[in-house]
């Protein structure tokens, strides 16, 4: 008998992923028969790292896991050292964190869409949609001062206060992503060819959703109403009374698929956005840390033992750290941290099963697989070394596309 | 699949009526939350007999479905190591998830455990994520392969050990493959 199966290895370093990651997968003409992802090309031991450093180093640590969410992890690091430690956040920190937070969701949700019409062939979308994304990364960086990693937060508050000036340009940006929003929903669930692409592609049932302990958008399109602002709220979120955003409670109807996905995920930007409005408008006075002293901190650490979990629903799912500090040093004595796409990876083996090569790239970035990108600003020099500006790269720009359409005897 | 919500002292004595002794010590945990309305929600931590791990599970299975946080463990170099699972009960009532953390020792001459992969599939990754960085045995569990690990990882190191199965003297080399610090580079 001849051959029948072939085998295609994907990754670890492919130009269809962002990050290292290897999926190998036996085909069957174009049916998929036997997947295998292998995981740990990023592995840098970071929680063996945070047992050996104080609290205050790990929380910093804990921001460089993710590239994209990078405050969901500090987020869940403060709240269970807080829990832990019996330290509680001045209300003005309750208030702040969740708006950092919101606006990541929203940067993060827009980053996803792009990079989904993207995997469609969709260039042109991508390129909109990150464009709409740069305002919140700008408003991050007026807020924070960077627009990834912000440092802000700390155990038993924030860093940096929210002063009445910035209230305008956040409200600024509110509005303009209501109306952009608005625009993607009409853009991405409206359209026919990104509904043929998506409707039954990567389709999680209710059942399987729980069974493969997915968390965050994945479950939610699946129809499981699960978000931690909700199920254990915490900060301002307790005040808000936040509600899983599910499909059905839209159309009717969870089907669990690449549409419901991005669905749940187009809502969900509405929803922070009401977030952030809340908490601007209800804002309370005061003092932003509970103890500013990072010293008097550290040692208040060093001499409390206790244990706790930690969770916060970052924009791909709950992020949860296990924490214990045992009293003898002022840092973690153990310190266990789960990541959504720890878990939402799960889904790749029985969603590739029996689909077909050209749905890899969906089903691997439906669940939105933690990207980085820290790049800032790409700057390009001329032979003098001289930085080129945006003017001239344009002109250049036109001249090519003429050249171009010269050579290839184009008419308008 | 899901069961009727309850609250944690309602759980709490299902369980205790369930197993009994084996329950070693509980604490119902409650933390308050939110500045304008306060309200608060409730976490059980529990100590059990190891033997009674794999009941343990299944009765919580038989109150609900439920999704499981993580899997971890404390070695403190001594004779045990100290295992953490982290369920939750009721995810998707507001204010109502249920936390529930089950510790206990297991002993560094028997680090097998029974697996839970046949209860919750979705588990294999956390079972092969504490089988290599702990050394703990998983009797059920069909995929051994290392998850974060690489596949050529020595034999008998263990990263989270903090005894002589320990990284300690493989940390300053990181920057070194695994051939290399084996053949003594």
């Amino acid at each position: 008998m001849g051959k029948t199966q072939y085998y295609i290895p994907v990754g670890p370093i492919h130009p269809a992923l962002k990050e290292p990651i290897r999926v190998e997968v036996e085909v069957e003409g174009e049916k998929i028969v036997k997947v295998d992802v292998k995981r740990g090309f990023a592995h840098r031991g970071i929680e063996y790292m945070g047992m050996k450093r104080n609290a205050i180093q790990s929380l910093y640590l804990a921001e460089r896991i993710c590239g994209i969410c990078s405050i969901s992890h500090p987020y869940a690091f403060v709240l269970g050292s807080e829990k832990a430690l019996g330290i509680e956040a001045p209300p003005r920190a309750q208030y702040i964190r969740p708006i950092i937070a919101e606006l990541e969701r929203i940067h993060s949700h827009i980053l996803w869409l792009g990079v989904i019409a993207h995997e469609m062939g969709f260039d042109s979308l991508l390129f909109w949609t990150w464009k709409g994304r740069e305002k919140v990364l700008d408003l991050l960086e007026l807020l924070t001062g960077n627009r990834i990693n912000y440092s802000v937060f700390m155990i038993g508050g924030v860093r940096r206060d929210i002063k009445e000036s910035q209230i305008k340009a956040i409200k600024d940006t509110i509005d303009f992503y209501r109306t952009f929003t608005e625009e993607m929903k009409n853009v991405f669930l409206s359209d026919p060819i990104y509904k043929a692409r998506s409707r039954g592609v990567a389709q999680l049932s209710k059942e399987m959703a729980l069974k493969l302990n997915v968390c965050g958008p994945v479950a939610r399109a699946a129809g499981l109403r699960m978000d931690i602002r909700q199920d254990n709220p915490y900060d301002a979120y307790a005040d808000i009374g936040v509600k899983a955003i599910v499909p059905q409670d839209i159309v009717g109807e969870a089907k669990g698929d690449a549409y419901d996905i991005t669905l749940v995920r187009l809502y969900e930007i509405e929803q922070s956005l009401d977030i952030i409005e809340f908490c601007v408008e209800n804002m309370p006075e005061g003092k932003i840390m509970a103890i500013p002293n990072y010293v008097v901190l550290l040692s208040r650490i060093k001499k409390k033992a206790g244990e706790s979990i930690g969770m916060h629903e970052a924009p791909r799912g709950e992020v949860v750290h296990y924490l214990k500090y045992d009293g003898t040093r002022d840092g973690p004595a153990v310190w266990k941290v789960v990541a959504p796409s720890y878990n939402n990876i799960n889904t790749w083996g029985s969603l590739l099963l029996g689909a077909e090569v050209a749905d890899i790239p969906i089903v691997v970035a439906y669940i939105d697989p933690c990207l980085c990108c820290n790049d800032r600003i790409a700057v390009v020099k001329n032979r003098d070394g001289r930085v080129i500006d945006y003017s001239l790269i344009h002109k250049k720009a036109i001249e090519k596309t003429m050249r171009v359409k010269r050579e290839l005897g184009v008419r308008e | 699949m899901r069961g009727e919500q309850l609250t944690a002292e309602q759980v709490l004595e299902k369980l205790q009526e369930a197993l009994g002794e084996v329950i070693i010590s509980h604490e119902i945990r409650e933390y308050t939350m939110g500045v304008r309305k306060k309200k608060s929600y409730k976490e059980i931590w529990m100590e059990i007999d190891k033997d009674a791990f794999r009941k343990t599970v299944e009765e919580i299975f038989k109150l609900d479905y439920p999704h499981l946080h993580f899997i971890t463990g404390e070695d403190k170099g001594g004779d045990t190591i100290k295992m953490i699972y982290g369920f939750a009960l009721y995810h998707g009532f507001p204010w109502g998830q249920v936390s529930i953390v089950l510790k206990f020792d297991l002993p560094k001459s028997n680090l097998v455990l029974p697996t839970i992969t046949d209860l919750m599939p979705g588990a294999e990754t956390n079972e092969r994520e504490i089988r290599e960085m702990l050394g703990v045995e998983f009797e059920g569990l069909k995929n051994k392969r290392h998850l974060f690990l690489p596949d050529d990882w020595p034999e008998g190191k263990y990263p989270w050990r903090r005894d002589e199965y320990g990284v300690e003297d493989m940390v300053k080399h990181t920057h070194k493959s695994v051939n290399e610090i084996r053949r003594g580079e």
